[in-house]
């Protein structure tokens, strides 16, 4: 509902607040004390402040504080002994020891921490700083987002309430509410508005304590249930404060603790309608000041697809180039290619030539093998020559022929 | 009832379709723009090849008429050196130090080509001791950044895998591709420092079938490996590439 409320400011303009009209801000329905619808009312201005749960948390851990006892150990605890150290030379440790006779304490150690019946290490003490003061400021932020938190139906349900049958959130009932007397009567209301699922589970979990705490009076747990907020109490206090689980404040004394218990916003909140309207009073101009926003619009996509951010972006840059592998352009024809084009054509070229060269061998070996065969035939002829020329005796007439 | 499309829902589409379209765009011109400097990157390897050839030749005529008349070629002293670095961090006097910094050899077997002048010639005097050096050829320029280059982008070592690489780095200089680059660096062209400082300096490894037998320390013509070893460079580069 808040992030409702943000939306519509912004369509009426850049003065929120000033020059809101009431038809601007959403209607919450007003129950009569049988359930049934009766009225309308706006939704107050602190149930659209911003939800921070830092804050919160801050505030309640140090809030939470405020209410502590003081403990500490007896200021003569284990100091109410005359012992004093042997020294050195005994054969015993050096630590004080009880003076004396007749008693199983003489010669026991004292006053030290380690010692049985001695003082603690750094006793406790009452001065203990207790209380935590926290800035007004701050506890009113987080008042304001308490209350912000209550009126969100998904963080009510978060935090755990039982808020099913519920039939609007944040729930207002007419000032009827605020003169109830009887506690049947108030179960009976709860019932009908749908809030008795909340004070039921709060019953229902009622359990022992687990831990010391049982034996130190506060022996059983309980879930918490829906806080009534009224404005004049008339009778609600009594009516309504036996149920288990419920709590009961007065508009003008808003506790977080109540509003987040454990540091948890979200609270099931009853209201009275004089109660929400007087919101309307105490948070405002003339009020306590209800924190602003940081961001007016949140919703990021929307605003960085908005066309008055994108019509001033710069463009998108590129992702770098990357350089793949480099490839050997001396023995890669491709690589040559990218740098050196005329040289790798030549290079190709000349590989093409190599490769029909190579398939010329065939012919070309061809070719010398004939030749070769060919001059083999004279061979023969001139084997014979020479033998008859060898044979011969004489030089013959005109010193060539052979007769 | 026909449902209403929700607002938000209509802007991102919108938008969406602007994105695209914009993308669109943006991959057509950068299609183009690659397709464009293909060809100049051909264009101008074209342009490089020739001018390589037209050097050479004008070199071996000069050596044929200096022959035909009797007379001597001088070749002009050589404007490009690669230092290598071949000896560690440990021990060494703070003025080599200071030079070794300064020509970016701060590794043991560290390579970097640099523009002979006085004063880089008196600092290599100085270093001498500590580093080899010698006047590299075309193709071990190549070698080199083909297969060792890596540029300075934004102060990070990153790989020459594509001409991008090199437009990036010193494309406002006019060296656009690899080809350019390589030009810029072995012909000491007017911006040889930006395009040597965009060169990384390049990690070798140590060379396979190691330095001499005698000993790395003594000068290249004593048999050891420290000092101008002129043209030998390149040999000792493709056994440390």
């Amino acid at each position: 509902m808040s992030g409702n409320q943000r939306l519509l400011r912004r369509e009426t303009g850049p003065l929120l607040r000033i020059a809101e009209t009431m038809a601007a801000r959403p209607l919450v329905s007003i129950f009569s004390l049988t359930g049934e619808k009766s009225g309308e009312t706006t939704l107050p201005e602190v149930m659209s402040a911003p939800i921070r749960t830092d804050i919160v948390q801050f505030v309640h851990i140090n809030m939470n504080k405020n209410h502590r006892q003081a403990y500490a150990v007896n200021i003569h605890a284990g100091k109410q002994v005359s012992a004093e150290s042997w020294g050195t030379g005994r054969a015993v440790a050096r630590i004080p020891r009880v003076g004396g006779g007749g008693t199983s304490r003489s010669g026991q150690g004292a006053f030290g921490n380690m010692c049985r019946g001695g003082r603690m290490f750094a006793p406790t003490k009452t001065w203990r700083k207790w209380h935590r003061k926290i800035n007004v400021t701050q506890k009113r932020y987080a008042v304001a987002s308490a209350l912000a938190a209550s009126a969100v139906p998904a963080l009510v349900m978060a935090r755990g309430h039982k808020i099913d049958e519920v039939p609007e959130i944040p729930l207002v009932l007419d000032n009827s509410l605020e003169s109830a007397k009887k506690t049947s009567a108030a179960k009976d209301i709860l019932a009908a508005i749908g809030a008795i699922d909340d004070v039921n589970k709060a019953a229902e979990s009622k359990k022992i304590r687990a831990g010391k705490g049982k034996a130190r009076n506060r022996r059983y747990t309980l879930r918490r249930g829906p806080l009534v907020i009224y404005k004049t109490n008339d009778g609600v206090e009594q009516a309504f404060r036996n149920l288990p689980g419920v709590e009961l404040c007065c508009v003008d004394r808003l506790n977080l603790l109540q509003l987040a218990p454990g540091g948890h916003m979200g609270r099931f909140c009853i209201w009275s309608q004089a109660a929400l309207d007087a919101l309307n009073e105490i948070y405002g101009k003339n009020g306590k000041a209800i924190p602003e926003d940081i961001m007016a619009n949140a919703d990021l996509a929307r605003l960085i697809n908005s066309d008055e951010i994108q019509s001033v972006l710069n463009p998108a840059k590129r992702a770098n180039k990357k350089f793949l592998r480099k490839k050997n352009p001396l023995t890669s024809i491709k690589a040559l290619a990218k740098l050196d084009p005329y040289a790798a054509a030549a290079r190709e070229s000349e590989q093409r030539a190599e490769a029909a060269r190579k398939d010329q061998r065939a012919a070309i070996l061809k070719k010398r093998r004939e030749t070769a065969k060919s001059k083999k035939q004279y061979r023969a002829q001139g084997l014979a020559f020479y033998e008859k020329v060898s044979k011969q005796g004489d030089v013959c007439a005109n010193g060539f022929t052979i007769a | 009832m026909a449902l209403k499309v929700p607002e938000s829902v209509l802007k991102k589409q919108a938008t969406q379709a602007k994105i695209a379209e914009q993308a669109k765009q943006a991959s057509y011109e950068a299609r183009q723009k690659k397709r464009q400097d293909k060809k100049d990157a051909i264009a101008a390897a074209e342009k490089y090849s020739a001018e390589y050839k037209a050097t050479e030749d004008a070199a071996i005529a000069n050596r044929r008429q200096a022959k035909a008349q009797g007379g001597f070629y001088v070749p002009s002293m050589p404007k490009l050196a690669l230092i290598i670095r071949i000896r560690g961090t440990i021990g060494v006097s703070p003025k080599a130090k200071k030079i070794m910094q300064l020509f970016r050899l701060r590794q043991i077997h560290n390579a970097t080509f640099v523009k002979l002048n006085e004063s880089t010639i008196r600092m290599l005097r100085l270093i001498e001791p500590y580093v080899t050096y010698g006047y590299p050829s075309r193709s071990t320029v190549e070698k080199l950044i083909y297969k060792r280059g890596f540029g300075k982008l934004n102060k990070q070592r990153i790989p020459i895998a594509d001409n991008s690489v090199i437009e990036e780095g010193v494309g406002s200089v006019g060296i656009k591709c690899c080809a350019d680059l390589i030009h810029e660096i072995y012909t000491v062209g007017p911006n040889f420092k930006e395009a040597n400082n965009f060169l990384w300096p390049f990690k070798l490894t140590s060379p396979r079938g190691g330095f001499s037998n005698k000993t790395k320390l003594v000068h290249f013509l004593e048999g050891g490996e420290a000092g101008n070893r002129g043209e030998e460079i390149n040999k000792l580069v493709k056994r440390m590439i």
